[in-house]
């Protein structure tokens, strides 16, 4: 059996709403193996974002604990979860956020470049992503030139840059047509079938079938479906 | 991230939003330009200044009687003790018999003659007149002197050569080494010798502008005749050009003739001269013009005479001018701030906009000193693109400044600074901006719309 790349324990997360607590994810437990493709569903304001914020390291939870590919990140201090989020976490957004006055082939070696890699070798790591993905004619444009189906496209080449151990994935058809929704899915199906281990939020049941396991979230607790 | 990399990006940014870079920059355009022209303009007022006085040595000190003698009934019970001994403070110098011997003697022989400088016969004078005699007396007793001179300059009336009809011109009465002590050149002929001065001869050594003016060159200037006072006098040299000059007698304009000949041919006894004295040490001349205080002191007592120091007219000019360039640097400060508090703004405003761009940079793993050193080169970009256009704006103004008889003089160090002042305001003013955006947090940033 593969072992645990997300383990989640008795995880707890609020905001102060004024003088009082409001609880956002209660006592959650979550684990997530190498290679698997899972899907959170949950409708707005269920908490999923806020748990998507923390498996990629962007927030932090009041309680509980979480390990990331064998690391404590309830133990890891702002510099090294940003240093995480390079190397083991490609995220891919809803809106894409691509950097609009970076063209695509510079948006997609970003995490390489900050990861203290060269231009030149970045470019040429990413070759293999760029082929895979069908967007070679596109690098020297701007997101601003490519359609939604396209720009996720690129997000997930600069998602998938850096070899990461962890894919996540937030609403990624949100924005898209129908029909580009099911490319990225096919993606998705795909990169699975390479060995990606993916968590995809979404609040949309048909896109979550996609995945290989599927779990929901209603005001705050995870449950196995 | 690589420095090159984020430099890149810096200039991916910057070149992306020209117009922009342009106008932020204004600001330091204006200071750069500023403070490179203030320190040329600077510079050029310190060069006007070494050239106004570059007739006088710096320890030159020029020693005038302006006033009135006290009434010789004063002057008589001052002279009542001893008589003649050097002053106590003039230990310095000689041994204590020589110097009573030097300065108590002929003093006492000259008094009782009733001619040259004895301070009785001063004291029947009403006024007072300098005289060869004190020059040597001022030579012989006040130590660390070089060399000394004594000068007269008076109008008179200038007939001959190309002059349609006698025009007036200043006539300098001087002695042979008055040249030398003037750092004054000929570009003709010889100035005027020992003989010249002893034999009373009616020669002169024109003013470069003067030869000009009278003979329409100094060519033809030497070895003619010029009429001073209607007596014809032999062109033995002419003067180099020398420019204006703040002190002394103007060289261009003036006519020199010996000593003794303008005050046998011109003066008579009605004639003020100024004798001139240099220190041999320009470090010293402080303590020297206190020697010859105290000399002059013996030998007029009660009267009070005007030693003016070269350095000292120098210092007083270059003080004027340290104002004026502090002035100027105080509203290139000015300028700067202004300019600089317009790149925060702006940076303030670029982070706003850009909040997202920095989000999405840190939900994928830049660190703050990333996005601090890429938001800071960005305003060292924008405050160098205007220092830049500052220096070329100085160099564009020079000729326009000029036309106003501004002496402009530009410099490597003075350019290079109005570069460093301008870089500094940038990255000054650019911190603050760049560190909030840097202390952002990605999810914070990324939800920004």
């Amino acid at each position: 059996m593969a072992e645990e790349l997300i383990r989640i324990v008795n995880m707890s997360k609020g905001y102060l709403l004024g003088d009082e607590k409001v609880p956002v994810l209660k006592e959650i437990c979550f684990s997530v193996r190498q290679g698997e493709y899972v899907a959170v569903l949950g409708p707005s304001g269920s908490g999923k974002t806020t748990l998507m914020n923390i498996i990629g390291c962007m927030d932090v939870m009041d309680e509980g604990e979480y390990y990331l590919d064998g690391v404590a990140i309830h133990e890891t201090a702002q510099a090294g979860l940003t240093q995480l989020r390079n190397q083991k976490i490609g995220f891919i957004f809803q809106n894409y956020q691509l950097i609009p006055a970076y063209t695509v082939l510079q948006n997609i070696i970003m995490p390489l470049i900050i990861r203290g890699m060269g231009h030149k070798e970045a470019e040429e790591k990413c070759m293999d992503i760029i082929n895979l993905l069908g967007i070679g004619s596109r690098l020297r444009h701007r997101p601003v030139e490519l359609s939604g189906g396209q720009r996720q496209r690129v997000s997930i080449a600069r998602a998938l840059a850096g070899e990461p151990a962890l894919l996540l994935a937030d609403e990624p058809t949100g924005a898209l047509d129908q029909s580009s929704g099911k490319e990225v899915l096919k993606l998705f199906g795909q990169l699975h079938d390479r060995g990606n281990t993916i968590v995809m939020i979404t609040h949309d049941l048909n896109v979550a079938a996609a995945a290989q396991r599927m779990v929901t979230i209603t005001d705050g607790v995870l449950r196995e479906v | 991230m690589k420095l090159t990399e984020i430099m890149r990006l810096v200039w991916l940014n910057l070149s992306q939003k020209k117009g922009k870079v342009i106008l932020t920059s204004v600001g330091i355009v204006a200071g750069s330009a500023t403070i490179m022209l203030v320190l040329a303009i600077g510079k050029g007022a310190q060069m006007e200044v070494a050239q106004q006085f570059r007739n006088l040595s710096a320890g030159a000190i020029d020693i005038t009687y302006e006033g009135e003698a006290v009434s010789g009934a004063a002057l008589q019970e001052g002279m009542s003790g001893p008589g003649g001994g050097m002053p106590s403070g003039m230990t310095g110098f000689g041994g204590g018999s020589n110097r009573n011997r030097g300065f108590g003697g002929p003093m006492g022989d000259r008094s009782g003659a009733g001619a040259g400088f004895g301070a009785g016969s001063r004291g029947d004078r009403e006024e007072i007149s300098l005289g060869e005699e004190d020059l040597e007396e001022i030579l012989a007793y006040v130590p660390e002197l070089e060399d000394g001179t004594i000068s007269f300059s008076v109008m008179a009336t200038v007939e001959g050569g190309n002059l349609e009809e006698s025009t007036s011109y200043t006539i300098a009465g001087v002695k042979e080494n008055y040249a030398q002590m003037s750092n004054l050149s000929l570009e003709t002929g010889e100035f005027l010798s020992e003989e010249n001065d002893e034999n009373k001869e009616k020669v002169c050594v024109l003013g470069a502008k003067a030869a000009r003016e009278i003979f329409g060159s100094s060519y033809y200037a030497y070895n003619n005749t010029v009429y001073l006072d209607s007596r014809p006098y032999v062109v033995a040299g002419v003067a180099e050009d020398m420019g204006a000059v703040t002190s002394g007698i103007s060289p261009d304009e003036a006519i020199f003739i010996p000593y003794a000949t303008g005050l046998k041919y011109l003066t008579g006894s009605q004639v003020s001269p100024v004798i001139t004295v240099t220190a041999a040490d320009v470090e010293n001349v402080d303590a020297v013009t206190g020697y010859i205080e105290e000399v002059l002191s013996e030998r007029f007592p009660g009267t009070t005479f005007t030693l003016s120091d070269a350095g000292t007219k120098m210092e007083a000019a270059l003080g004027t001018n340290r104002t004026l360039q502090l002035l100027l640097a105080a509203m290139a400060v000015i300028v700067f701030l202004v300019g600089g508090i317009g790149i925060m703004n702006v940076l303030f405003v670029s982070v706003e906009e850009r909040t997202n761009e920095i989000g999405i940079l840190k939900a994928i793993g830049c660190g703050r000193g990333d996005i601090l050193t890429e938001f800071l080169l960005e305003a060292v970009g924008i405050s160098l693109t205007g220092a830049v256009m500052g220096v070329l704006l100085g160099l564009g103004l020079t000729p326009v400044i000029e036309q106003f008889s501004v002496r402009v003089e530009l410099s490597l160090s003075g350019v290079l600074l109005s570069l460093g002042f301008g870089v500094l305001t940038g990255s000054l003013f650019g911190f603050y901006p760049a560190f909030k955006a840097s202390a952002l947090l990605p999810i914070t940033a990324l939800s920004h719309e």
